[in-house]
């Protein structure tokens, strides 16, 4: 049998069986360590209830560290943060069970709010998702609980944190993402095939105003900040939760929205078109109604979207003094 | 002073609008002068004997103008400061600059840097380029022979204003090769007072951007000229530029990959012709050999990955003239069997590059650069855009449209620039400087095109202007593909239309609205030149309610304190921040400086930093470090202070020694940076905290507040109590914004007392018992 190693003096629950039986019984751990193999092979991240977690984390006789997750995934509970905790739990799972270094020295499991809220309350935990590692040995101090809002969510500062606390190392391997180059070779593949189809007639390669019109859409596309949504990811628009008002510009030139530089490049593309239209209304050769028509539409578009422009930039740069038309 | 300050103001703003709206008033002239020699009876110079010679002075002077108000809109800095070199990187380039006049060229390409990464150092001449040193050097080397002794800081500090006016003649000329001449004297005057480019380039800013904008402007310049005539003599002139810009800046490797893609382009739309061949050819062999001169380039151009394309695109010229050549001399179905063996050979061979250099990895490597510039280097948003642009960021797609519309060679040549160019500036906010050249010229475009038509008088001109088309020695592509001439002449009849029918109201409301967008464009430039971008950041200002002006000279003062009272030789040991500065003003030695080559040599300094004093001496003792110097802001309110930029001391360090540093250590379980009481105490320990904050408990800054207040963090600090063992305070300058410690030495051995000498095994014993009970304590917190 096991002697005093297994706990240390603080650990309550480890006195008290030992107080009952007088020793750890070797069987009774084995036979968790075989059911947590068990459940283990099924499925990468065991889920828990009250009971499980009581039986299989808090009771003493235990030589696994435990890496839980407490999460609320049910769709009532509205909980987007921990769904992509989730994933990046799934994966580092995942990387854990597959790898050829699996042992049973570390467990994931997850406990959800609606299945073991008894769970939360017992630890004293009012949110989610929250990390936390359960030693072999002794308590929960504090740095087994993971520094979320320091250290975020991502699989491989968890890993960090898992080879820190338990040394043992997992190598994050995700699974490759396809969707990218399947679209792409889609895309590749409509234009090949339109090619194909009109492979009697390629004039539209030679037309101007395809290339034209495509080399303004990626100049616009790069002039509207969509490289700093694409690397940066900002939310699409922001909802204040008190007032219920959704504002579409954010507040600080450092940052945009998603939806700002929607507005950003149309905007441009306003002016652009204005400018082009200035040009057109001037050399074309219509009837003259149509080109004084064209005109004025050409240089109200350049000053109403400019101006416009230059009144969000005003309200995003603090301290610039100057507008024009409108404040 | 202020009064100065406001008249300068107004000054500049009068330039750069005088430089904008005579400009303005120039179109009509300036397009016929475009259009050439053919017409010549504009109704601007009717009366006038010679109307060309009036354009050409007219041109002239505008020209002259847009590079005044660009010189001058850079030197607010020097106006409300004084002749100073700005920031960090400039003291390098300005220390090696002296060291290149003082000792000599050969001397400045052998140097080896003692004072710079103690005790590694720093082999000077192999690592840095050359161009910036050697064109100042060389101006002042000049300016002596004629007995014009100016010192070496001055021709260092007005170095980039006088190059941004070099900028905007190669623009205007590089513009005029593109569109017409007053679309280049549009384009020279944006680009003079374009913020974007003012950036990098305000008087006492002294870095390679600063000269490698006009080498880049020029060497595209002569490239276009050299595709246009195909003439060796431009051709050899570009690859001169070229080499001038691979001796300023790294960033000439935007030229050698924009060139050949320009030519690839060109072949893929079977625009090729003899001149490109020429062209490029020679400049691909000249330039090879020539940027190979500059030791720090090296062997890179014939082995790295980014200087691939060029090679490539070199050889699948030669074998398109190949195949060109024998198509004139064979029939045509032995052509056709050749071309599918020569096309079938040509994929095997690239087919097995692609897969060798695969293997080799060095096709990664072309990757690596855009993925870590993406991760280290802030993109850019729509904010940054519309601030460096303003009104420019919005029209130069129009431009791009009417390039793309009218194309030939050299349009295709812009149209690739600036859809190159606005990748890379959206990826990384930096690149914006290589962006602005190219919106100044296409912008340019846009709005010339626009006043052309408006702008005109309504009486008829006689004659179509006549352009000379570029391709006068290749008949057969000029036949079907070139049709400008014939462009031009359709345009201008309905051009003619237009004026009688849009009428005069129109079109001056139109004028009037455009150069007031303009106008405005000139104000905004030279609000952000001198709001955001003329701060020299070694000298500071602050200003009080009633609009005085106090200068905080701590810096200065600090680096001459070093320099007069340490010994020659000390070590100063600071965040690699400050190293280019302590080199450059104090003349020190110093551990880390801007050139971060060595991480693990920066993470040393972080740990020490980060460390507590014990453990940071003994860091200190094994770097020989004599003083230590810290930037602390908590007085004034700095926020580019050191304790701002601790964590990433503290990230660098934890990197290479994660096993002594950790970074959540430095933060509340709520995980929070803060310096109070409720900071954590690993924190309020490190050597960093208790050097910025040494005597700081006992000051208290205004009776509101509690003695110890940090304005920057707004906090009371959490340590008051905070004593030294090993390091000793040295210097505290006016404000407090630069601290220096010295590091004591080793004390001496303490005398044995005799008395203790007989109770030794007593003590012993009792110690003994002492370190048990200790262990048993903890043993119980655990």
């Amino acid at each position: 049998y096991k002697d005093v190693a297994g706990c240390t003096m603080y650990d309550d629950e480890c006195k008290t069986t030992k107080r009952k039986f007088g020793f750890i019984p070797e069987t009774l751990l084995s036979e968790k360590v075989t059911q947590m193999m068990e459940w283990a092979s099924k499925r990468s991240v065991i889920r828990m209830n009250g009971d499980k977690f009581r039986r299989f984390v808090k009771a003493p006789p235990r030589n696994y560290s435990m890496v839980i997750m407490f999460t609320a995934l049910q769709p009532q509970r509205q909980c987007g943060v921990c769904r992509q905790a989730d994933e990046e739990f799934q994966v580092l799972a995942n990387s854990w069970r597959y790898s050829s270094a699996f042992t049973n020295k570390v467990f994931f499991a997850s406990v959800d709010f609606d299945e073991g809220s008894d769970v939360f309350q017992m630890l004293n935990m009012n949110s989610a998702p929250t990390f936390l590692h359960f030693p072999s040995k002794g308590k929960p101090r504090r740095s087994d609980t993971y520094e979320l809002q320091v250290r975020g969510f991502a699989a491989e500062q968890l890993a960090r944190w898992v080879a820190d606390r338990t040394d043992v190392q997992i190598r994050v391997i995700r699974p490759p993402n396809y969707a990218g180059p399947l679209l792409l070779g889609f895309l590749l593949a409509v234009i090949g095939g339109l090619a194909y189809l009109r492979r009697h007639n390629l004039e539209f390669l030679f037309n101007k105003n395809v290339w034209a019109f495509s080399a303004l859409c990626f100049v616009l596309i790069m002039t509207s900040g969509q490289m700093w949504n694409h690397i940066r990811g900002p939310p699409y628009a922001h909802k204040n939760p008190s007032t219920g008002q959704v504002s579409y510009i954010h507040g600080s030139s450092q940052a945009q929205f998603v939806a700002e530089t929607h507005i950003v490049l149309l905007f441009n593309a306003a002016v652009t078109m204005g400018m082009v239209l200035l040009c057109e209304a001037a050399t074309s050769d219509m009837d003259i109604g149509k080109r004084k028509i064209m005109c004025v539409a050409g240089i109200g578009l350049v000053m109403l979207f400019f101006s416009w422009l230059l009144s969000i930039f005003r309200a995003k740069y603090h301290g610039y003094p100057y507008s024009f038309l409108m404040s | 002073m202020a009064e100065h300050h406001a008249a300068s103001d107004g000054k500049h703003k009068a330039s750069a609008n005088a430089g904008g709206s005579v400009h303005g008033n120039s179109r009509p002239g300036a397009a016929g002068g475009g259009g050439g020699g053919g017409g010549g009876k504009g109704g601007l110079s009717g009366g006038l004997t010679q109307p060309a010679g009036w354009q050409s002075l007219l041109s002239f002077s505008i020209l002259f103008l847009a590079c005044l108000a660009g010189f001058s809109s850079r030197l607010f800095a020097v106006i409300r400061f004084e002749s100073i070199i700005h920031e960090f990187d400039p003291w390098f380039n300005y220390r090696s600059t002296h060291h290149l006049t003082t000792n000599g060229f050969f001397e400045f390409l052998n140097w080896f840097d003692e004072r710079a990464w103690y005790p590694l150092g720093r082999i000077v001449g192999g690592t840095v380029y050359p161009g910036l040193m050697v064109t100042a050097g060389l101006i002042h080397y000049v300016l002596n022979l004629l007995h014009i002794t100016v010192h070496i800081r001055d021709v260092c500090v007005f170095l980039a204003p006088v190059f941004s006016g070099l900028t905007a003649i190669s623009t205007f000329l590089l513009t005029r090769e593109l569109w017409n001449q007053g679309a280049g004297l549009l384009a020279a005057c944006f680009i003079a007072i374009v913020p974007g480019y003012i950036s990098r380039s305000v008087a006492g800013s002294f870095d390679n951007e600063g000269i490698a904008i006009f080498a880049l402007q020029f060497t595209y310049y002569l490239w276009v000229k050299s595709v246009k005539t195909g003439s060796v003599f431009w051709t050899i002139g570009c690859c001169l530029s070229y080499f001038y810009m691979v001796s300023a800046w790294g960033g000439y490797v935007f030229i050698i990959n924009l060139i050949p893609l320009h030519v690839f382009v060109l072949l893929l739309m079977q625009r090729y012709s003899r001149r490109v061949y020429i062209a490029y050819s020679t400049f691909y062999i000249v330039g090879l050999i020539l940027s190979m001169q500059i030791p720090f380039v090296g062997f890179q151009p014939i082995r790295t990955s980014e200087h691939m394309a060029a090679a490539g695109v070199f050889a699948l010229l030669q074998a398109y003239a190949f195949l060109q050549y024998l198509k004139d001399r064979l029939t045509r179905q032995e052509f056709q069997t050749l071309f599918f063996l020569g096309v079938s050979l040509a994929a095997g061979v690239v087919f097995l590059t692609v897969i060798y250099l695969t293997y080799t990895g060095i096709y990664a490597k072309i990757h690596i650069p855009i993925i870590a510039s993406v991760s280290e280097h802030q993109p850019t948003t729509w904010v940054s855009f519309f601030f460096d642009l303003h009104i420019l960021v919005c029209t130069f797609p129009a431009g791009l449209w009417f390039c793309i519309k009218n194309i030939n060679d050299e349009r295709v040549f812009v149209a690739l620039y600036a859809i190159s160019a606005v990748y890379f500036a959206g990826v990384m906010v930096r690149l914006m400087l290589t962006l602005t050249p190219v919106v100044c010229m296409l912008s340019a475009v846009a709005f010339s095109s626009v006043f052309e038509h408006y702008m005109g008088d309504d009486t008829k001109r006689e004659k179509p202007p006549a352009e000379d088309s570029s391709d006068e020695d290749d008949k057969r592509n000029s036949g079907n593909l070139y049709d400008k001439a014939g462009k031009v002449r359709k345009h201008v009849s309905e051009q003619e239309k237009a004026e009688e029918g849009l009428g005069p109201n129109v079109k001056s409301i139109v004028t009037m609205l455009m150069l007031m967008l303009l106008m405005m464009f000139a104000v905004h430039c030279t609000w952000v030149t001198s709001n955001a971008y003329s701060s020299p950041s070694v000298v500071l200002a602050s200003y009080n309610h009633d609009g005085t002006r106090n200068i905080l000279d701590d810096f200065r003062e600090a680096y001459y304190w070093l320099r007069q009272n340490t010994d020659e030789h000390a070590r100063v040991m600071s965040w690699w921040d400050y190293g280019y500065q302590i080199a450059g003003m104090a003349n020190r030695t110093t551990l880390v400086d801007n050139n971060t080559w060595n991480n693990s040599h920066i993470a040393l300094v972080g740990k020490a930093m980060s460390s507590n004093e014990s453990a940071a001496y003994q860091i200190m003792r094994s770097l020989d470090v004599d003083y230590v110097l810290i930037i602390f802001g908590g007085v004034i309110g700095y926020s580019g202070d050191d304790i701002n930029k601790f964590l990433w001391m503290v990230r660098i360090a934890e990197g290479e020694h994660p096993k002594d540093i950790r970074e959540s250590d430095y933060f509340t379980p709520q995980g929070e940076f803060r310096v109070d009481k409720a900071g954590s105490p690993t924190l309020l320990n490190c050597l960093m905290y208790k050097m910025s904050y040494y005597r700081f408990g006992e000051m208290q800054l205004d009776f509101r507040t509690p003695p110890g207040f940090d304005r920057t963090r707004n906090a009371e600090i959490g340590n008051k109590d905070i004593k030294f063992k090993h390091l000793e305070e040295a210097f505290t300058s006016e404000h407090w914004l630069v601290r220096i410690y010295k590091v004591k030495n080793l004390d001496n051995r303490e005398p044995l007392d005799h008395k203790l000498r007989s109770v030794v095994p007593k003590q012993k014993y009792t110690s003994k018992k002492v370190a048990g009970h200790i262990l048993f304590c903890c043993f119980n917190q655990k």
